[in-house]
């Protein structure tokens, strides 16, 4: 296995090479190749197939038993999860994950935002308010529904910029109206030409945004 | 540096917010000292080098405790798998967990000696060695458990293999605390610094293995 974090492709963003992963006795990735460029690259393909385990092998959560990974340092990973901590509030897991974060590659495309104090909190403020969550950001997280910790969860498209997001199953739990949001946030990311990786077994209208459609079934491309 | 202190900061926010770790650890101290102490009795457990080995048996499971809870609540929607995709997360995470557990742990400790103190009836003759004694010995108690409750972080057999991996690497750290506290207790400062000398090299020596092996454990 061979890890690095910059990338060796021109026109790549982020790419999995002959990506094997073992899971137990269980081969769920068999010799994968994934190439990530600027632009929605949509992962499809039936439960089980491995998409959560690319996207999370990508994200470099998952050891690859064989192959390359090659990613940017600054990834964003929204699970199929919202990654909030319980103890929180919506505000406050925001905050702490932007401040872990500090700057980005691609912060000075946005560097008023990326400042610390007032101008982060602004921008906090801003992705709270745009994913309707203005009334229970202060609310610890475990009190609010699962959709609207998802929403919190996907605000962070707003507060941290980086070379790379992955997003895994993101329209799950949305009602309509933040489904609209997510894929007018899906085609703001294709016009600046931001690199996004959405795995998916559904929203097939997801196609008509996405530069480049893999689909996977039993752990290989298809 | 600062990841970590932004992740301890995070879960001290969180344990202010919901106790119940720190909550079931004083519990749990303050029960095991007091059946300790009816098992062998008073006159027993009053001997200077039988409390203090009850103290840090009690604390080792009360560190046990709180680490496993503190994991639990990462585990709820995933929270450590976004710490973790971040640059540096996983020796922020460790690091961060290292600085909020021992305060947690402090606290735990703090409560457990006042009470096995009024309990006992036990003289303090040198109260100072005894907070040096303490805080270096609690520091290096998460500094294992971390690394023992991540390896065992999504095995069903969690609860039984935590105490059973810690134990044995622990058991260097609970002499050398057992013994500074102990000599403490009986008013010995040269007996109890030069053991909280030791202590203190065991404590940075845990924290640099985990600091060292904490991301491939995580992984």
């Amino acid at each position: 296995m061979r890890e690095v974090t910059s990338l060796q492709t021109p026109g790549s963003v982020a790419r999995l090479h002959g990506a094997t992963v073992i899971l137990g006795d269980r081969a769920v990735l068999r010799d994968l190749d994934l190439e990530v460029g600027p632009g929605v690259t949509v992962l499809r393909g039936p439960n089980g197939a491995g998409k959560t385990t690319a996207i999370r092998a990508l994200a470099g959560l998952v050891p690859l038993a064989r192959g390359v990974r090659e990613v940017p340092s600054d990834l964003l990973y929204l699970g199929h999860r919202s990654h909030m901590l319980h103890g929180l509030t919506a505000r406050e897991n925001l905050r702490f994950f932007s401040e872990l974060r500090g700057r980005t590659s691609r912060a000075p495309a946005y560097p008023e935002a990326l400042g610390v104090g007032g101008a982060r909190e602004a921008r906090i403020g801003d992705a709270i308010g745009r994913w309707g969550l203005s009334a229970d950001a202060d609310r610890p997280v475990e009190r609010l529904s699962a959709g609207q910790r998802r929403r919190a969860s996907l605000a962070r498209l707003d507060t941290e910029w980086c070379g790379l997001t992955l997003l895994d199953e993101p329209f799950a739990e949305l009602d309509d109206e933040a489904v609209a949001m997510l894929r007018a946030a899906l085609v703001g990311a294709r016009d600046r030409g931001d690199a996004v990786l959405v795995a998916s077994h559904g929203h097939a209208d997801l196609d008509e945004i996405a530069g480049r459609i893999y689909r996977l079934d039993d752990g290989r491309l298809v | 540096m600062r990841g970590a202190w932004l992740v301890a900061a995070r879960e001290l926010r969180a344990d202010a917010r919901h106790p119940d770790g720190f909550a079931t650890a004083v519990t749990f101290v303050a029960a095991l000292i007091l059946v300790e102490s009816i098992v062998v009795g008073p006159q027993v457990a009053r001997e200077t080098t039988v409390a203090p080995a009850l103290y840090w048996i009690a604390l080792l499971f009360a560190a046990i405790v709180v680490t496993t809870r503190s994991f639990d609540r990462e585990l709820t929607d995933d929270a450590i798998d976004a710490v973790l995709a971040l640059p540096g997360g996983r020796d922020a995470l460790y690091a961060g967990k290292l600085i909020a557990l021992a305060a947690t742990i402090a606290a735990v400790g703090l409560v457990g000696g006042v009470l096995q103190i009024a309990l006992l009836d036990l003289t303090l003759s040198l109260p100072g060695h005894a907070l040096i004694a303490v805080a270096l010995g609690v520091v290096a108690l998460p500094a294992i458990v971390i690394i023992d409750v991540a390896l065992t972080l999504r095995l069903r057999g969690r609860a039984a293999l935590v105490p059973i991996l810690a134990v044995p690497v622990l058991l260097p750290q609970l002499v050398a605390a057992t013994n500074a506290l102990g000599l403490a207790l009986s008013g010995d400062p040269t007996g109890s610094l030069a053991w909280s000398g030791l202590l203190m090299a065991i404590a940075l020596v845990y924290a640099i293995v985990g600091l060292t092996i904490a991301g491939t454990a995580i992984e």
